[in-house]
């Protein structure tokens, strides 16, 4: 197997993170997710500070991001990763439950790179998570300065 | 907004000077006695200058103004005020109270006159101020309004993020317990978990179904020129892909060209196709006719026929309700929603949606949309 990118997940509800991690796992993609509970966390993580000074150089391949999150939502986190210059580089894709147009629109207009709407069935589910997870961790180019770990073959 | 705010709000729509009763009545007759006097002294003042016959026009403009402003009393008033007015200034005998008689006709065109003026002018007043009202009114209602819409538009919009990621893990984990737990479960579990899967999926279908219902309400129609013609064929494209080995004999008629919102109108015949495709499900082979009726002044009304199961026109008042359903949900699926979806579809349109049925022969459903692009 090709190398794996470091996956961040950007998500509060803690049901959906055993679901979201249960789908990757069945395709040994879990070991390289981060998960961080809101929009500051992830922020924090991203710029390496607070409770994520100490982790080693280097970007996600891939931030999974919810909408809704407590302190700073997903679209302001988005609008600050796309307004950074180096942060900008990352991949983002926005994976809600809303099918509203205009939680779309707006994450289009902030430059996402994905907008996927969480299916309520558990299979489509699963799915839309494995193929974002392979596609991204691994097929994916990822632009340099990211995190990946050499795949065993 | 707070409630002074509120107030000096509906204060401001009133328009009405906000004086004490008393000293508002005062003011009133008070303008009725000084136009008299004015236009009695203007007269007077013009008749030293050798102007002559000038005292009617003034007194009838005072008598008008009067009633205009002071409404039917101070108009009375005013018009009283005039007559002796004028009948001691100006009519012979000059300065007293009494009329000659070749006088008579003359005082009484004026008196004449001048109720006509007031009763006008009285009349002119309150219709006007009945319109006001009627637009304060709007006005406030169509405040009203766009709140409510507003509060419907979050309370979708929490709909939509809210209750579906619950549904999400109820069949997330319902659908883990039947496979990791496959061995210890028993039949019945099994079936209970099953139950629980069927109802998390039939409970996301319906969110969906009245999200996309209420968008319908709230979203900002999108108007051209389209042809009805080429809309029903990507709508019948479509209910056509699942319809799998069924044996359906379609009849398509010419259809014209409208003036609508393009996305809306292909709903509407989706949703009535697939009724059709779903109803004559017991009928092989099943006959589905889209067609149009014939147009009004200023409609354009389609239709859709089957010889489908058809229903008790009784019920017709409840086909086009939200999620009002005349057949159980073992014989036919569905949520309910999609009647309500092309009425309001309708709506936005101008027109209306209605059904025809008789039971097991079949039914007619309808689709009137207005030619005038205003609506």
């Amino acid at each position: 197997m090709s190398a794996i990118g470091r996956i961040l997940l950007v998500e509060d509800d803690p049901n959906d993170v055993e679901l979201t991690l249960t789908a990757l796992e069945e395709y040994h993609l879990a070991n390289e997710v981060v998960i961080t509970r809101d929009g500051a966390e992830a922020l924090d993580y991203l710029y390496r500070r607070g409770a994520h000074a100490d982790r080693s150089n280097g970007s996600p391949a891939v931030l999974l991001l919810d909408l809704k999150l407590p302190k700073v939502d997903g679209l302001e986190v988005l609008q600050e990763i796309k307004n950074d210059e180096k942060l900008r580089l990352i991949p983002v894709v926005v994976l809600t439950s809303s099918r509203e147009e205009r939680d779309m629109v707006a994450s289009y207009r902030l430059g996402v790179n994905a907008y996927v709407v969480k299916p309520v069935d558990f299979h489509e589910f699963v799915n839309a998570i494995r193929e974002l997870g392979i596609f991204w961790a691994i097929i994916n180019e990822p632009p340099p300065g990211s995190i990946k770990r050499p795949g065993a073959d | 907004m707070d409630q002074a705010n509120l107030d000096g709000k509906r204060a401001a729509h009133s328009r009405q000077p906000e004086l004490p009763k008393p000293l508002f009545s005062i003011r009133r007759y008070g303008l009725s006695v000084l136009g008299v006097s004015l236009a009695l002294g203007l007269a007077l003042l013009l008749e030293q200058f050798h102007f002559r016959d000038v005292e009617v026009p003034l007194l009838l403009f005072a008598v008008a103004m009067a009633s205009w402003y002071g409404g039917l009393g101070a108009a009375v008033v005013a018009w009283a005020l005039s007559c002796v007015g004028f009948d001691y200034f100006f009519v012979e005998p000059i300065h007293s109270f009494a009329i000659a008689p070749r006088e008579l006709p003359y005082f009484f065109v004026f008196a004449l006159f001048a109720a006509l003026v007031t009763w006008f002018s009285t009349v002119r007043r309150r219709v006007e101020r009945e319109l006001r009202q009627a637009r304060d009114d709007l006005e406030k209602r169509g405040v009203e309004l766009a709140a409510s819409n507003k509060e419907l538009e979050a309370f979708a919009y929490s709909v939509s993020h809210d209750l579906r990621a619950p549904l999400r893990h109820m069949a997330g984990f319902s659908e883990l317990l039947q496979k990791n737990s496959a061995k210890v479960l028993d039949d019945k579990s099994k079936r209970y978990v099953g139950v629980i899967l069927e109802s998390a999926r039939k409970m996301g279908a319906l969110i969906d179904d009245l999200l996309a219902f209420s968008r319908i309400g709230r979203a900002e129609t999108d108007k051209a020129a389209v042809s009805l013609a080429q809309i029903a064929e990507e709508a019948l494209a479509e209910v056509r892909r699942d319809i799998g080995d069924r044996k359906i004999v379609w009849k398509v008629d010419k259809l014209p060209a409208a003036y609508g919102d393009r996305a809306m109108l292909r709903l509407a015949l989706v949703n009535l196709i697939s009724n059709a495709v779903k109803f004559t499900r017991t009928r092989t082979p099943a006959e589905i006719q889209v067609g149009q009726a014939p147009a009004t002044d200023d409609q354009i009304v389609v239709f859709v026929r089957d010889n489908g199961v058809g229903f008790d026109m009784k019920y017709v008042g409840k086909l086009f309700g939200v999620f009002q359903r005349l057949h159980s949900t073992e014989s036919f699926e569905g949520t309910g929603i999609g009647l309500a979806t092309v009425q309001r579809i309708a709506h936005r349109h101008g027109g209306r949606a209605w059904g025809e049925g008789v039971v097991d022969q079949g039914a007619t459903f309808y689709l009137s949309i207005s030619k005038s692009r205003q609506s």
